[in-house]
């Protein structure tokens, strides 16, 4: 994200509505039309959703009110939730923490709990997930639940470490669960 | 000789289609001087190519012997004069990040296993065979010596931001 400047404000914006061509483009013409420039974004279907998560900014005077309204006849035509949330300085200033990154694969037969249990165990050991999506797979008789994660571990935490607290959830959940090291190269 | 100032994208020099070295001079001695000191100075940097030096000469250097991921196979410093690939196998994926792209990473897929022809510093031709991260670092800085930038062979949507806290 580009550093916010005293003349400009950051916002966020989310948009999800049914899938259909066209969201992305009708979002981006408001947006456009209003002055704003889009910083960081992530678009992805959900189920039958599109759903857009992007960080705005503007140059100041900006009015919440007024990006809202210019949403509203396009939001209608497409059957779109439109929400608006200016960010606060700290948060735009915000830097993720930096370490070895590793990539968390887990599926198995669907059951209740585990998103919940994986990513306990990674918070209990303040480790900060940055990418997580999950996806239900296979037949209607045989739901297969598929979650892929990515995470940053902090100083002291080996990546061996993680493989050996997410072993015990394979029994627990009747799962399998693989770790692996996703750091990026720098060529 | 001495470390050059890497240049990073929107620069068009990376876009640039570098040019075949004809014959090797006082000038391609100290280019391939300025490109290893360039790359020692950059921190973890395992290769530079050419044009992120401002020269639009087929010429790059690599060296992953230092790194985590390429110390115990290598075959040291490479010094590359108008390399070529001769030979391609396999496909595996990488994440990677490039000093002319600050701040960005993506997947890509590259051949597992290369064989490299190329000139050396001393006017020899030596033809290379290599896998892994070594393989990989050779294919991004030539890449570089025909415009490409990692960002044109992302293969997934999975990227973030560079964490730079760990090279080696």
């Amino acid at each position: 994200m580009r550093e916010n400047t005293e003349s400009s404000v950051h916002f966020a914006v989310t948009i999800i509505g049914k899938d259909r061509p066209g969201i992305v483009a009708g979002a981006a013409e408001v947006l456009f039309q209003f002055g704003c420039n889009i910083e960081d974004s992530s678009c992805t279907i959900l189920g039958g959703e599109f759903a857009m998560i992007l960080i705005v900014s503007h140059e100041k005077p900006f009015s919440k009110a007024k990006l809202l309204e210019d949403f509203r006849s396009f939001g209608e035509k497409m059957s779109l939730s439109v929400f608006v949330r200016t960010l606060s300085s700290d948060e735009v200033h915000y830097h993720a923490p930096v370490g070895e990154l590793c990539m968390v694969s887990v599926y198995g037969s669907d059951r209740p709990g585990i998103v919940l249990r994986v990513t306990k165990e990674l918070a209990e050991r303040n480790i900060n997930i940055n990418d997580l999506n999950t996806k239900l797979v296979g037949t209607s008789e045989q739901p297969v639940y598929v979650m892929m994660l990515e995470a940053v571990l902090p100083d002291g935490v080996e990546i061996e470490e993680v493989e050996k607290m997410l072993e015990k959830l394979k029994k627990e959940l009747n799962v399998e669960i693989s770790v692996r090291s996703v750091t990026p190269v720098s060529l | 000789m001495s470390a050059q100032k890497i240049i990073v994208y929107p620069h068009p020099v990376l876009k640039k289609v570098c040019r075949q070295v004809g014959v090797q001079n006082e000038e391609i001695q100290g280019l391939i001087q300025d490109l290893i000191d360039t790359m020692r100075a950059g921190p973890g940097s395992v290769g530079v190519a050419a044009s992120q030096i401002g020269v639009t000469l087929r010429v790059c250097v690599v060296d992953v012997s230092g790194s985590k991921l390429g110390k115990d196979a290598n075959h040291g410093l490479l010094i590359m004069v108008n390399p070529e690939i001769t030979k391609r196998e396999g496909a595996s994926t990488m994440r990677e990040g490039c000093m002319s792209v600050p701040d960005y990473t993506g997947d890509v897929e590259r051949a597992t296993h290369i064989t490299v022809r190329f000139t050396d510093e001393s006017d020899t031709m030596r033809e290379v065979e290599t896998s892994g991260f070594e393989a990989v670092a050779i294919q991004h800085e030539m890449d570089h010596l025909d415009g490409v930038l990692f960002l044109d062979r992302i293969v997934s949507l999975k990227t973030g931001l560079f964490r730079r806290k760990k090279f080696k």
